[in-house]
């Protein structure tokens, strides 16, 4: 055993799932709001215990199976607060959408100690099991909406995808520790078998993060899944695979023999993963399968980050994606009715007209995901692709502001339809959802705070990751 | 004593994988596999390795087979599955199987030339040492990954309330 504390957090989120899970038993009004309560309580006492620990520089448990070491605190942070935002998002839309919220909170708090799991881990079989525990309440939480059936679709094959890629992971699993006898993240690859190994092992990872070619599945799960369930799996497994994929893959790139396969490979999937998603995305009328495939692309930016072995710059940008991903998606929950979602680039005109103050924020949104500045996601671009310049990677730079230009375009095209496309002109009334407009407020907060005055986070983020430059 | 018991399992290991493979009643395929399991349990004791054996009976021959028979009772498939066209079909699995046979053949040549290392010695013993020492955190994740499974299954197989 090491220090208790380097449990805490896990211990917190797994004690908060068992709790909303038994409190189903208990709760006599069906509509009660006490689970989504308790999982932000949860949440947010995991988030106290990762602070607390802050000052260390790295606890560990277990014989090295369980580190928080401060990549892992400020994954873990992120995390923290997706859960929440989910979680409020979740609390009407559960009840508008005939969602169980009791089993939604119970299984996004068991995703949350997966990703918590995979992120604090020097050992392959720990990241393996973290990723199925993640992986199969993602499953659940896809086709919660039982009456619904694109939900229902989009569970069944993102469960028999995620299988294939579970599979795939286990046999590089077995190819590793065959031949060289351990499973620590970032240790050599020893001869060819090692390396086949650990490439089923990245294209498992690869599948998860929805890096092309293995991102097919990623719209339509996307798009089929409840909507605080799709911003949940838009930014949570990226986030999660990345760091991983960083720990794991920066001293081998650092190296001489492997870095010469496993570079060019990396910045080809991130160029493909890129314009994949941009290219697709122009085509697309529904804006919720529109930000579906922006998230690829966005998989592919964050992806040359790893490349670039930029530690800092993988934290930065994972929060700044957080606030302008959940946002853009905040405000589509906020336009859906009971029952039925508005997502159509048609059933958005006019809404600068209809609706400003969820037309605005939409707009910021996009502007940052596009990466205009002042807005974050310029920023987040700007350090990601700097760091790819420092390490010699122009090419890869190069294709990555080619693919973000040509991302603009759609995210103009939603913007033009909100501000210059003549709706309908009925009135919808608001929904009364105060934890809702809070989560898209504070998003709206995040953007452009990070964007204007970005030196406090990335003064914190410089000061923990040195070691990583 | 032991080449008896060897043989006798053999014969009975082969002879429920091939009854399972040419009966086409459902039921009677699954109880048969519930067989060669069970066998094959059977040899693995025979090979001084109890725990497999005690797994592959609980958990293969016990626990999956048992949910096999559950559902092929709950779908209530009585009519046999028809005959199929399988030309193509028999001529993969027979490519397949030369290939796996080969290997096995090219394994167990290796195997009796003795150099493949053994595990580490202790048995059932320092398998439960490790289990409890150095890979119980991974243990316990498993817990946790079953509860997410249970309940995952049952929020999705829950009742669908009506709207």
């Amino acid at each position: 055993m090491g220090s208790p504390l380097a449990l805490a957090p896990l211990l917190a989120v797994t004690a908060g799932a068992l709790a909303v899970l038994l409190l189903e038993a208990f709760l006599r009004k069906k509509d009660s709001e006490a689970p989504a309560a308790l999982t932000v309580a949860a949440l947010l006492t995991a988030g106290f215990f990762t602070v607390l620990s802050w000052g260390e520089p790295g606890l560990g448990a277990f014989g090295g199976r369980l580190v928080l070491d401060p990549l892992a605190r400020f994954l873990i942070v992120i995390f923290v607060a997706l859960g929440v935002f989910v979680a409020l998002m979740g609390l009407k839309y559960a009840a508008r959408m005939g969602l169980a919220l009791g089993p939604f909170c119970g299984l996004l708090l068991l995703a949350v100690a997966g990703l918590m799991i995979m992120v604090s881990t020097g050992d392959w079989l720990v990241v393996f099991l973290g990723l199925e525990v993640l992986s199969v309440s993602s499953y659940a939480l896809t086709g919660l909406r039982l009456r619904d059936r694109t939900s229902s679709e989009a569970a069944a094959k993102y469960f028999l995808m995620g299988s294939f890629a579970a599979a795939f992971f286990v046999f590089g699993l077995a190819l590793v520790f065959g031949t060289s006898g351990r499973l620590e993240l970032g240790s050599g690859v020893p001869g060819a078998a090692a390396l086949a190994g650990l490439g089923l092992i990245v294209s498992a990872l690869f599948f998860k993060i929805a890096v092309a070619p293995f991102h097919m599945w990623a719209p339509d799960v996307y798009e089929g899944a409840p909507t605080p369930v799709t911003v949940f799996l838009t930014i949570a497994p990226k986030a999660a695979g990345l760091a991983v994929l960083l720990r794991a893959l920066s001293p081998i790139l650092r190296a001489e023999g492997a870095a010469a396969v496993l570079s060019p490979a990396l910045s080809a999937a991130a160029v493909l993963t890129m314009f994949a998603g941009n290219l697709a995305a122009l085509r697309q009328t529904s804006l919720k399968r529109l930000l579906a495939y922006s998230s690829i692309a966005h998989s592919g930016y964050l992806l040359v980050a790893v490349v670039a072995r930029d530690a800092a710059g993988l934290v930065f940008y994972a929060a700044v994606y957080l606030f302008m991903n959940a946002g853009a998606f905040g405000v589509l929950i906020a336009l859906s009715g009971r029952g039925f979602e508005r997502t159509s680039l048609d059933d958005i005109a006019g809404l600068g007209r209809r609706k400003p103050w969820l037309a605005a924020p939409l707009a910021i949104f996009l502007l940052s995901l596009a990466g205009f500045p002042p807005t974050a996601g310029f920023l987040a671009k700007f350090y990601v692709f700097g760091a790819a310049v420092r390490e010699g990677h122009i090419a890869l730079t190069v294709a990555a502001v080619l693919a973000s230009l040509v991302s603009v375009a759609y995210y103009l095209k939603v913007i033009v339809a909100m501000y210059m496309r003549e709706g309908e002109a009925e009135q919808e009334p608001w929904l009364e959802e105060p934890a809702l407009y809070l989560v898209v407020f504070l998003c709206l907060f995040g953007v452009v705070e990070l964007g204007l005055w970005p030196g406090n986070l990335l003064t914190i983020i410089r000061q923990a990751l040195p070691g990583f430059f | 004593m032991a080449w008896a018991v060897f043989i006798v399992l053999s014969v009975l290991c082969v002879g429920a994988v091939a009854a399972m493979i040419v009966s086409r009643n459902q039921a009677h395929n699954a109880l048969f596999l519930v067989l060669a399991f069970a066998s094959l349990g059977g040899l693995f004791g025979l090979l001084d390795a109890p725990f497999a054996a005690a797994v592959q009976v609980l958990v293969y021959a016990g626990a999956i087979m048992v949910l096999f028979l559950f559902a092929i009772m709950m779908f209530n498939l009585r009519r046999p599955a028809p005959r199929e066209k399988k030309t193509l079909r028999a001529a993969l699995a027979a490519g397949l199987g030369t290939v796996l046979f080969v290997e096995l053949v090219l394994a167990a040549r290796k195997a009796l030339a003795g150099s493949v290392p053994t595990g580490a010695p202790g048995g059932i013993e320092g398998l439960g040492r490790l289990l409890f020492t150095d890979y119980l955190y991974a243990f316990e994740i498993t817990s946790l990954l079953i509860l997410a499974a249970l309940v995952g299954a049952l929020a999705l197989a829950g009742k669908k309330e009506d709207a």
